[in-house]
């Protein structure tokens, strides 16, 4: 698929948004009665379920328990049903490992580790429906799940794609414009300090585009970080009215 | 406190599980009255919408009590099995999602899930219940088989019945597109997809079976054991029966024994149970079909 | 990462030749039932190998054929025949697995020339399956609390496969366990029946069995019952097939009827099992 055909003469991406448009997010909290948190987030038409366990004991060998800090472990697996073809593995292969080591190492940066050491906190998460950007969804979805949990966060973490079309740079890219041959670029970020904490670019483009990208990617998480902060409020106001309540 | 024996799924799974002296005396020796005030035949509330993966030909979402099952099925192409050249074909594939529980993750839910692919397949393979020479495109060549890939994402008990119903609701909703051999280009034939979406036929479920788990709990029996229940007992029965009341698969789970009369009594009850629940499945999907399209819940309560 | 489990690396391209039979597919696969019946059994109610609808196929056993084993058994059913070996009680090797209770493992495996068509070296689903099936069943008979910590190994080989083959290994592997001195409440007894519309066949062979096909929509279907008779428990209990429960009540009575006849034959191997064991300790003393 070519260039203009991502961004029409008008300005406006292949499914009607505006370049520096999220897609719709929706997003609820608590679903599982099991898990210590847990999270449903749509960004678009990607689904990610997250599932916090823990802090708890270091499960298996031991010898993985660290001494001054909790250990994050965290699993990227997509449903066999997700994509349009179908995948014949849900997880071990080379994809999901990598992803899966990037959230842990992104979650370890975020969660007050110092808290509990010798002990383990689990991340689990699970694609439903895939349709671009999974990984920044991942993350948003995790973390979310991380707060149901009420896991102590130095930040909270948010993640967004941006992509650059015909010298415009495209904020949250959908699979269309991902699988189209446009770059990609992956920023996580810790949004009071500003600091990034994760960033990866598939394909290339001139470093002269790169703050202008990187900026939008960063607009981007920070505008994802406001929607679910509104989100997390809500979720918390309706505990609190139904804790008193009872 | 005791930790109560570890015996049927995962055993880890069982081990979380702490009840007192007295809570197990009561599920033992209580009457036709259980800790959540069911009787012993009563089923837990259900929640069931399909229709919630869009990249699927047909899927379903199941919830009963904290059991949580997402389903999607798959239809693709492919040649038949050498023995079996007039027929399409099912695969299952059970995940274990680690959200239900970490003990899941990496390889660690595999067994369980092999135990419930296997069990689902041999129940859907007698005749009486899919008619698999509907999937075949082209005899001896092509033919549709239709990938039931099953996500468990929480156990709370009774994980045959809620795979099941959702498996059977999945199918019940699979679109599988119209396609006509159009011309035989020499030895190869060339199919032709219909350039209709929504020209699609869909499989006959009717009879497609459910499967009634029971539990052996003291001198009784009951039906959709939560997991204190199942950690309290030591052997039940699966059993699969299909919309025409047919006993299709039969088999013993857990590590204890059976007397005859008893398991007699139980597979009697059992397809009875079956039956029922069938009938009523069936008329909610007919009621979520003829309802037409309303606003997707899925995951956002 | 994925590692080819092939030991021969070649293309799989090949197919049993007995696929190429002539045969009218068609024909094949709208046989009713009622055909079914005429081909398995002739209008003297005698099977192809000339038994009668009950009877069992002879029965031949032995112990101690695997001399590096704690206990072992061969068992022959007809054409059915497998080894079972018998290790432990030994340490759990993975500290994580720890239970207060013994724990069994059961390996189930068909030999790759066991069957008609060729099994891989690794075992497949179906194995698997009756790997556990043959687990669960054993539990309910062994005593595990005899053995807390400590880990108990059975090994199945199924040699040569004429149906029926989950039954004879539970007869093989209580027999196994038996002359291992695992302590066990009971001998599991395994028989398998082949249910008809209008007949049942006791211990069915290969041809025999179910199979899934087609328009098979009336009663027909297999069941596999571990029996031990004298607690008159049914430790396992597999199904396959479609039919009614007052038929599968009927099925039950006739397998675990079979089950008590078999029941003293296994004792009596058993018991010149002992003999002999406790003649060779004599010898053994005699000699010092």
């Amino acid at each position: 698929m070519s260039g203009t055909e991502l961004l029409s003469d008008q300005g406006l991406r292949i499914d009607g948004r505006k370049p520096n448009e999220l897609r719709r997010i929706r997003c609820s909290l608590g679903i599982f009665a099991q898990a210590d948190g847990s999270a449903y987030l749509e960004q678009g038409n990607t689904k990610v379920l997250a599932a916090v366990y823990g802090p708890h004991e270091i499960r298996g060998s031991k010898s993985k328990a660290l001494h001054d800090k909790a250990f994050v472990n965290c699993q990227y697996s997509t449903a066999t049903f997700s994509m349009g073809e179908r995948k014949r593995r849900p997880r071990g292969d080379r994809k999901s490992t990598e992803m899966s080591t990037h959230l842990e190492e992104t979650f370890a940066a975020a969660i007050r580790t110092e808290l509990y050491p010798r002990s383990q906190i689990d991340i689990f998460v699970e694609v439903l429906q895939a349709d671009g950007g999974n990984y920044t969804t991942c993350v948003n979805a995790a973390m979310m799940a991380l707060v149901d949990a009420g896991v102590p966060l130095k930040d909270t973490v948010v993640s967004c794609t941006a992509s650059l079309v015909k010298d415009t740079p495209l904020v949250d890219v959908n699979h269309v414009e991902q699988s189209g041959g446009s770059p990609e670029l992956v920023v996580s970020i810790l949004p009071h300090s500003g600091e990034i904490v994760y960033m990866s670019l598939t394909q290339r483009f001139h470093i002269d585009h790169l703050s202008k990208v990187l900026d939008t990617a960063i607009k981007g998480c920070k505008d994802i970080g406001v929607i679910l902060k509104e989100i997390m409020k809500g979720h918390l106001t309706k505990l609190d009215t139904s804790l008193q309540a009872s | 406190m005791s930790i109560a024996p570890q015996l049927l799924r995962g055993p880890s799974l069982m081990a979380e599980i702490l009840l007192s002296e007295a809570e197990k005396a009561f599920i033992h020796h209580g009457d036709d009255l259980r800790c959540d005030g069911r009787t012993r035949l009563d089923y837990r509330p259900i929640i069931l919408e399909t229709g919630l993966v869009s990249n699927a030909s047909g899927s379903s979402r199941l919830r009963l009590a904290n059991s949580d099952v997402l389903v999607g099925v798959k239809v693709e192409l492919a040649s038949p099995l050498s023995e079996k050249p007039l027929e399409g074909r099912l695969e299952f594939f059970v995940d274990c999602s680690a959200n239900a529980t970490p003990e899941f993750e990496g390889r660690g839910g595999e067994d369980l899930a092999n135990e419930i692919c296997r069990f689902l397949q041999m129940s859907y393979m007698s005749g009486d219940t899919i008619n698999l020479s509907e999937l075949s495109v082209l005899a001896g060549q092509q033919c549709w088989v239709l990938y039931v890939d099953i996500l468990i994402l929480e156990c709370g008990g009774n994980l045959y019945d809620t795979v099941s119903l959702a498996v059977k609701s999945a199918l019940y909703t699979t679109q599988i597109p119209s396609i006509k051999v159009a011309t035989m280009d020499g030895d190869q034939p060339e199919l032709e997809l219909s350039e209709d979406p929504y020209d699609t036929k869909r499989l006959n479920t009717q009879n497609v079976p459910c499967l009634v788990t029971l539990m052996k709990i003291g001198n009784h029996y009951l039906v959709d054991p939560t997991p204190e229940e199942e950690c309290c007992s030591s052997s039940g029965v699966v059993v699969a029966v299909s919309g025409s009341k047919k006993i299709t698969a039969v088999r013993k789970i857990g590590s204890g024994s059976l007397h005859p009369e008893s398991l007699v009594s139980m597979l009697k009850t059992a397809s009875e149970v079956g039956a029922v629940v069938n009938k009523i499945l069936m008329k909610k999907l007919l009621e979520e079909e003829t309802a037409g399209k309303t606003q997707k819940v899925g995951f956002m309560r | 990462m994925p590692v080819d489990s092939r030991r021969l690396q070649g293309p799989e391209s090949a197919f049993s030749y007995t696929l190429l039979e002539k045969k009218d597919a068609n024909a094949e696969e709208s046989i009713l039932s009622a055909d079914l019946q005429k081909m398995l059994i002739d209008s003297n109610h005698v099977r192809k190998d000339k038994r009668k609808p009950t009877d069992a196929r002879p029965l031949f056993l032995r112990t101690g054929i695997i001399s590096q084993a704690k206990g072992s058994a061969y068992i022959e059913q007809g054409n059915t025949k497998l080894v079972c070996g018998v290790y432990g009680p030994r340490e759990v090797q993975k500290k994580s697995d720890f239970r207060l209770n013994g724990q069994l493992f059961c390996e189930f495996k068909f030999a790759p020339f066991s069957c008609q068509k060729r099994r891989s070296h690794q075992q497949d689903n179906e194995e698997l399956v009756l790997s556990g099936l043959l687990r669960e069943a054993l539990e309910a008979a062994v005593c595990l609390h005899h053995f807390p910590k400590a880990q108990v190994e059975v090994n199945i080989m199924v040699i040569e496969n004429d149906g029926s083959p989950l039954a004879a290994a539970l007869t093989c592997a209580s027999l196994a366990l038996a002359s291992a001195s695992i302590p066990m409440y009971d001998l599991v007894i395994g028989a398998a029946v082949r249910q008809l519309p209008k007949l049942l066949l006791l211990d069915p062979t290969k041809d025999e069995e179910w199979q899934p096909k087609l328009n098979h929509d009336e009663n027909n279907s297999n069941l596999t019952v571990g029996f031990m008779p004298s607690m008159q428990q049914i430790c396992a209990y597999v199904h396959e097939g479609v039919s009614n429960p007052e038929e599968l009540e009927q099925m039950l009575k006739i397998v675990t009827e079979y089950c008590l006849k078999v029941q003293p034959v296994v004792q009596l191997c058993l018991k010149e099992t002992v003999e002999k064991m406790l003649a060779s300790e004599g010898e053994n003393n005699d000699a010092e």
